[in-house]
């Protein structure tokens, strides 16, 4: 819907970037990974750990990367196809503090709330797949990651995006869900029961942990989003089709290595970049400049055919106030209408970019989220809708409200027309006095109350969580 | 009327001209200008006027980091002089910065290290991916008030920790304080590790500094 770049701009980005790619090359801490670059005929210095690629091989590497792919659930009616053209969101990921649902007071993230903003993201139908909501703080850091997955399992039923966040952990995660889809061979046959996620270190930059991780993924052809996360102005240049074509090459370095270890393990290429704030030195996630980033890199990855990944919707307000709701809005918006295949961290229940959750808020974001998929979804223009048959026979005289014909075809095509809102106040004014004369924080925290007490997930088997937790025991015993 | 060299030092400064610093200080040597007043009425007085600025947020970090370096580039004339004169040298206190082992982002530390010095401290940024051995090691040979670490990674924040035990073996604990900072990092975090402070970003992490250097 939303086309920033011309074909000519789509072309002069292409063009800098691949001379970025080759000329400049990408610096990645891990031998072996630059070994199987080299054999493949990039240009490697290995004093440096800088690594020249060829556009023929990233052309090759994008052969080989899927368009779309399926991304599985514990429950398959939760099943989805990346890359079909629809946008799909996740929620927010890794608030190490959470707004107490109680008290309102700001207190270290838990386990528990891990499990309870997992349950609130398999309720709510705009999330289509899970992130680690939180990081809790109430677990030692050496299980942490399988803590956190084993948290995520008990309380969902769509398709779960994990952590990686050591080579160790990952490799334990991975076992773990393994269990959960039925055994090994189960997993190897499906490996998009789960995904991750990646970051590089810009400009230009891989560490040996990341990279040790990534070819564990290409290894199972486990899904995941490489995601560049330059900052315009600090880590990136401070135009921004400037950071567009650094986070290609970043992106493609990525692409390249993963198609040559696991060819054909899909690959969302992502963007958590944005701007730095001269001002103060921090990264502004819910500036408008966000938005255009993502809105650039959605076209550019349908020009390389490769699914597009965006963490658009990251909210910098310190509350969950006016500013939260008008920067979530803005940018999963506008990702949306760019035709982003994911639109990450766009039910956004977290304030404080990435550092503080919010129970209320994920409500509320879930209703604009829903309100966004309305304005994506378009309009049917088709003869039927047109209703120029309608239209003549309820003419001058009568209304919709009165003519039999009119109130059937209304009945008929309300739900696929008009988007229900669920925290939005629209009743009159009496009535709103009537219930309350609450604000959408109040009625967004009564909602969560009520989910929280209702909704509930097939328990996994007892057999598969005493493995998984076995799994967890013996780590934590550091064998 | 045309403005002392002092002046002139202070606004070359602001405006982040290196070369025009340069050039200054050493019309101020030639002038027999005492080396040590070039830099605290001239250079000092430009970063710091910078400094609060960007504190107060009227500045660009862009700004505040080009008189940074405009200040070395004029130091980098005058400190041979003062050092041949043997005079001392005044600063707020001795700040040693690095990004903890496995980790190799760079740009929270280095703002905090340009405000620090905008502020008038003597900052040592011994860079990223340091060892915790290291750490312990410069920190015997530097002897700074305050040691930082910096860590954005939620996998390197054990290190930080590690660093604390290292200089609590090596009887260093109580000769430095240590400071944690990161995005992933949290007060409750700097409390478990034993260090002596935390801040969420650079504007306090120099507030910090200040607090902690004042207590001694």
């Amino acid at each position: 819907m939303f086309n920033l770049l011309g074909r000519n701009e789509i072309s002069d980005i292409h063009v800098a970037s691949m001379e970025v790619l080759e000329q400049v090359g990408v610096m990645i801490q891990h031998d072996e990974a630059l070994r199987i670059l080299g054999d493949a005929g990039a240009v490697v210095d290995d004093k440096t750990k800088v690594v020249k690629i060829p556009e023929h091989l990233l052309q090759e590497a994008l052969q080989k990367a899927p368009g779309r792919h399926l991304m599985a659930s514990r429950d398959p009616k939760h099943n989805f196809v990346i890359g079909d053209g629809a946008s799909y969101y996740t929620n927010a990921f890794g608030a190490h503090y959470t707004l107490d649902l109680e008290t309102g007071e700001r207190r270290l993230s838990t386990v528990k709330d891990l499990e309870e903003f997992t349950l609130l993201a398999d309720f709510y139908p705009t999330v289509d797949y899970i992130k680690p909501h939180i990081l809790p703080q109430d677990v030692s850091k050496s299980i942490w990651e399988q803590e956190m997955a084993l948290a995520m399992f008990r309380n969902a039923e769509k398709h779960l995006s994990l952590v990686a966040l050591t080579p160790q952990g990952w490799r334990d995660v991975i076992k773990m869900s393994m269990i959960a889809a039925g055994g090994e061979e189960e997993f190897i046959k499906n490996p998009s029961f789960i995904d991750t996620g990646f970051n590089n270190v810009p400009p230009l930059k891989y560490t040996p942990e990341i990279i040790d991780m990534i070819l564990e993924c290409a290894k199972y052809k486990i899904p995941f989003d490489i995601s560049t996360g330059a900052l315009a102005s600090a880590s990136s240049p401070v135009t921004l089709a400037g950071t567009i074509v650094q986070g290609i090459v970043e992106n493609h370095a990525i692409v390249v290595l993963t198609q040559l270890v696991g060819p054909g393990t899909p690959i969302m290429w992502g963007s958590c970049a944005t701007i730095l704030d001269q001002r103060y030195g921090t990264a502004a996630y819910g500036s408008p400049e966000n938005g255009l980033i993502h809105a650039a890199f959605a076209q550019m990855a349908r020009f390389y055919g490769i699914p597009y990944y965006g963490a658009a919707g990251v909210i910098d307000s310190k509350i969950p106030d006016h500013q939260a709701v008008y920067e979530n809005t803005i940018n999963v918006l506008v990702a949306t209408l760019a035709g982003a295949d994911v639109v990450h961290d766009a039910v956004y229940g977290i304030v404080e970019a990435g550092v503080t959750a919010s129970y209320e808020l994920f409500g509320i974001s879930n209703e604009i989220c829903g309100a966004v998929k309305r304005i994506a979804k378009g309009m049917r223009v088709t003869k039927e809708t047109l209703a120029a048959d309608l239209i003549a026979a309820v003419g001058h005289e009568k209304n919709y409200l009165n003519t039999p014909e009119a109130l059937k075809y209304t009945k008929k095509h309300l739900l696929e027309e008009q988007w229900q809102p669920v925290l939005t106040e629209r009743a009159s004014r009496p009535e709103w006095e009537k219930r309350g004369s609450k604000d959408m924080f109040q009625r967004a925290k009564e909602q969560v109350k009520e989910i929280l007490s209702s909704h509930e997930v097939e328990p996994l088997d007892k057999d598969v969580e005493a493995a998984m937790r076995k799994i967890i025991d013996k780590r934590a015993k550091g064998k | 009327m045309t403005p002392s060299i002092f002046e002139e030092l202070e606004i070359a400064v602001i405006e982040g001209d290196s070369e025009q610093c340069e050039e200054l200080a050493k019309k101020s040597l030639d002038q027999k200008i005492p080396p040590l007043d070039a830099i605290t009425n001239g250079l000092a007085k430009g970063v710091k006027s910078v400094g609060d600025k960007f504190s107060k947020g009227e500045v660009f970090l862009v700004e505040l980091i080009m008189a940074g370096d405009a200040m070395k580039a004029g130091m980098s004339v005058l400190l041979p002089e003062i050092k041949a004169s043997k005079a001392e040298m005044k600063t707020l206190g001795k700040v040693m910065l690095g990004t903890v082992d496995g980790d190799i982002h760079s740009i929270g530390k280095d703002i905090v290290a340009t405000l620090l010095e905008a502020e008038g401290f003597e900052v040592i940024n011994i860079g990223e991916d340091v060892s915790s051995e290291i750490f312990v090691e410069k920190v015997k040979e530097h002897s700074p008030d305050i040691l930082g670490l910096s860590s954005l990674l939620t996998a390197t924040m054990p290190a930080q920790k590690e660093v604390i035990e290292m200089l609590d073996k090596a009887g260093l604990k109580d000769k430095v304080k240590v400071i944690i900072g990161g995005a992933p990092t949290t007060n409750e975090w700097a409390d478990e590790i034993g260090a002596d402070g935390w801040a969420g970003d650079a504007v306090s992490a120099v507030e910090l500094v200040k607090q902690l250097v004042g207590g001694n």
